[in-house]
């Protein structure tokens, strides 16, 4: 436990270190601009705000958190999102209930619309045999420009000059009291329940075990497929509501691009994290953090905010490769010492 | 004779702590056959790769003809005149065999091309040379695999290799293989070279070698004359004590039929039958054998009776259901399981041990679930651990810790517990005890002989004769994928059996 935080938190810094770096390079402040960066999500009267702009982060960190650990590599979260958050925008078009009955639901409908794109990829296999690593990856595109297409034309709001559907109906947005929107409980709610189904529930335990051998579980009466299918379902559901989240939570409508800057931040958190849900949870805000700060840190000192998204990558990088090595360093240096033990 | 090898106080540690090499020293004369024997995990592989670069040593040093050297990998080992039989043999099956001697190191002509008539002539003078019967011009993958083995005793050759290592080399030949091997080794110590020569036979060893260096659990028993050895000598100095090699069953009678393999065939997608006609019956209380060489059809029983792989036809029979095409779930209700391969089939070495004692137990036990057995509770599972830690002596911290952690002898233990616990009626064990030290060898045996005592019946599938014939009430023989011959154990013998598991056909004394 303690080297897994060791293992983190160096890599973090060592992100930052190499960031600085390159900063320097360019002639900015480093410590002006990370003070800046922080200083913009995590003022006071900010905090509120980074947090609703990680729950599109650490849901599809959930998805693809706990595929990975189940071994089933999905990497459709962008599709499930975009369709998700589609079939959310239509509901919130055509139905007109009060607010607690449809937040709730628009949140099922977008659960389902992300559970429909990757069960698409679920049956694939089911029946093909066909790997869901190609198949989630091609309906991305699919649903890339089937959303384009259905804001384009059959839920086009008239009079704009972009492609967006007009705004969902009043009672589908997710209630906000000052600055604190409510899908931050959502993306809490999700993360206990996750956390809950993968360390604690009957079903996690055999997907976790599958995950790392298959052989091993499906000899030891684990039914592989069924289970296969539930982790895709659940999985697409995830991504599906962050896609929901967006819309509701977010402009209210469905507009080209919507998901474009979350989905594959998914992935990098879910391999940072190495699958571990609590991890996940953590690398999701923290990535909103930095998301949210490099727009103040743009402003001040015009460093461009694409420097996060290359911070983000170090520190993937780093922690990955961290992992591994430290894990070799430390069963090294305990074998010296029993060396040292023996010869002397 | 002259020491030409020394290697002084050896230690290699593999991490994080597991000591394979504890200040091992030995020497080797110029001009000998010298084995190098001991058990499973004893550190002769380890000791060899050392001497070849393969592998560093954390401590000690070599000694070779008088000089300290280092080799940092087996290409300069090669250079300096060391080299190396592997078990697995490596060659290019699509070229010829004087193309594989000369690869690397091919003679060129004036353009720099390989010349062929002159590589080919080099070495046809090296089969010559040392009364190899090859034909240089086979292709490897027509070729048996004894005269594989012996295209990578020329390659070494070839190279100027005085000093040959053979890790098991006998391991991968049949019995009527052997005896040349030995010859054409034995015409290379006269010619003088050095062979070293790892083995756990020790019939093959004695009669082999001209000296013999015990090694036991990473240490050095001691480096005896092979004409001043035996057998039984020799085996107690591996294992540390004398070995009985004798049945240990109590008089016992079976019970009915718990488990029935009827009329089973199996056809491989490649069309080639590797199961046909198998017919066996398991009572209670009754240990049948399967013995045979390994590869003769018993993976593929094994994975159907568990359900892995669909038979062409027949049915497997236990407690009088028919349970074939039953999902496994249903069939582990009545057939427990310990599979040869530990890491992939019986264990999830990256989980908790508690992760790996509840399999199967979490779908068939009540009292592992809550909530209509869809939350697994944690208390439940941390006790049934304890359990299997007290009744089957695991040495371990913790339940919590990974299974990894545990040594292989512990590993089966805790699998050994998760299955016997499943108080199924029939148990399948597919080699137990492989890759077992002798103390946890005898710890699995005593267990199914308990087993035996409860009223289980057992198939047990062993490559170990000796095995077998401690534990076995019957003993079936395959080959080839067919039931050769059912004995009873007390009416046959070693011999018999072995006779038929090579050749198949029934024994003429």
């Amino acid at each position: 436990m303690r080297r897994k935080i060791l293992v983190n938190v160096v890599g973090v810094l060592l992100a930052f270190l190499l960031g600085a770096l390159v900063l320097l390079i360019q002639g900015y402040n480093p410590l002006e601009v990370y003070f800046r960066l922080f200083q913009y999500s995590l003022a006071p009267g900010k905090i509120a705000y980074t947090l609703s702009n990680s729950v599109p982060l650490v849901l599809t960190g959930l998805s693809a958190s706990v595929a990975f650990a189940s071994g089933a590599i999905n990497l459709g979260q962008p599709g499930q999102l975009l369709i998700g958050g589609l079939l959310a925008t239509v509901g919130g078009l055509y139905l007109h209930l009060p607010p607690l009955l449809m937040i709730p639901a628009l949140l099922i409908l977008s659960m389902i619309g992300g559970a429909l794109w990757s069960g698409v990829a679920a049956v694939f296999k089911y029946w093909f045999n066909m790997s869901e690593f190609i198949t989630t990856l091609m309906l991305n595109m699919i649903a890339d420009y089937f959303t384009y297409w259905a804001i384009t034309y059959p839920f086009f709001e008239k009079n704009a000059t972009y492609p967006q559907t007009p705004l969902i109906s009043k009672g589908g947005w997710m209630p906000e009291w000052g600055n604190f929107n409510s899908s931050i409980l959502v993306m809490l709610l999700a993360f206990l329940v996750i956390w809950f189904i993968v360390n604690r529930a009957t079903a996690g335990y055999e997907w976790r075990i599958s995950g790392q051998n298959s052989l091993f579980s499906r000899l030891g009466g684990v039914n592989i497929s069924k289970n296969y299918m539930m982790v895709m379902l659940l999985t697409g559901a995830l991504a599906g509501l962050a896609g929901g989240m967006v819309v509701t939570a977010g402009p209210h409508r469905f507009i080209k691009d919507i998901g474009a800057n979350y989905a594959w931040d998914g992935v990098m958190i879910a391999m940072v994290a190495n699958t571990d849900i609590i991890l996940t949870l953590v690398y999701g805000i923290f990535f909103g953090i930095l998301q949210t700060g490099a727009v103040g840190m743009e402003l001040i000192t015009a460093v461009p905010k694409e420097l996060i998204q290359v911070l983000q990558a170090v520190i993937v990088l780093i922690v990955v490769s961290g992992r591994v090595y430290f894990e070799t360093l430390f069963t090294k240096l305990e074998a010296r010492r029993k060396l040292k033990e023996m010869v002397s | 004779m002259d020491d030409i090898i020394e290697m002084n106080r050896i230690v290699k540690i593999f991490p994080p702590a597991l000591v394979a090499l504890d200040d091992v020293s030995v020497t080797f004369r110029k001009g000998e056959i010298h084995a190098i024997v001991g058990e499973n995990g004893a550190g002769k592989s380890t000791l060899m790769k050392i001497l070849y670069g393969m592998q560093p040593a954390d401590s000690g040093e070599i000694i070779y003809d008088g000089e300290k050297v280092k080799f940092s990998d087996p290409g300069e080992a090669i250079l300096a005149g060391i080299g190396m039989v592997h078990q697995e043999i490596i060659l290019v099956p699509q070229y010829t065999v004087w193309e594989n001697v000369v690869l690397g190191i091919e003679p060129v002509n004036f353009l720099d091309h390989l010349d062929v008539k002159k590589a080919r002539h080099q070495v046809k003078e090296k089969i010559e040379e040392f009364h190899f019967n090859l034909d240089p011009d086979a292709k490897v993958e027509d070729i048996s695999v004894a005269a594989r083995q012996k295209v990578e005793i020329l390659k070494l050759l070839f190279r100027n290799v005085s000093i040959l290592i053979m890790d098991e080399p006998t391991s991968v030949l049949t019995p009527q293989e052997i005896p040349q091997l030995f010859e054409e080794l034995k015409r290379l110590r006269d010619s003088g070279d050095t062979i070293l020569f790892i083995s756990h036979h020790l019939e093959e060893v004695l009669e082999l070698s001209d000296r013999i260096t015990v090694l036991r659990k990473g240490k050095k028993v001691d480096t005896i004359q092979a004409d001043e050895a035996t057998k039984t000598g020799l085996a107690q100095m591996m294992v540390g004590r004398e070995v009985i090699f004798e049945s240990i069953r109590k008089a016992q009678q079976a019970g009915e039929v718990v488990f029935e393999i009827c009329g089973v065939n199996y056809t491989d997608p490649n069309k080639r039958p590797r199961l046909t006609d198998i017919n066996i019956k398991v009572r209670a209380s009754e240990i049948v054998g399967i013995a045979g060489v390994e590869g003769n059809g018993q993976l593929e029983l094994v994975n159907v009776i568990m359900g892995l792989i669909e038979p062409t036809s027949g049915s497997i029979i236990a407690q009088g259901e028919d349970i074939t095409r039953e999902p496994i779930i249903e069939k582990r209700k009545r057939v427990a399981f310990v599979s040869q391969d530990r890491a992939n089939m019986s264990a999830c070495i990256p989980a908790k041990i508690t992760e790996n004692v509840i399999m199967t137990h979490h779908r068939l036990g009540k009292r592992f679930t809550k909530w209509g057995g869809r939350v697994l509770d944690s208390k439940q599972s941390a006790l049934f651990t304890n359990e299997v830690r007290e009744q089957f002596d695991v040495q371990m911290t913790s339940g919590e810790a990974v299974f990894k952690s545990l040594s292989g002898g512990n590993q089966q233990k805790v699998i050994l517990g998760r299955e016997l616990l499943l108080e199924a009626p029939f148990i399948l064990l597919d080699q137990p005890t492989r890759g077992l030290d002798v103390g946890s060898i005898e710890y699995v045996h005593r267990q199914i002989m308990d087993m035996r005592a409860q009223q289980r019946g057992m198939l047990l599938i062993s490559a170990d004769l000796e095995e077998l014939f401690r534990l076995c009430d019957r003993l079936v023989v395959m080959h080839r994928g067919r039931v050769v011959a059912e004995l009873v154990t007390e009416e046959t013998n070693v011999t018999e059996v072995g006779y038929l598991m090579l050749e198949g056909a029934s024994y003429e004394a």
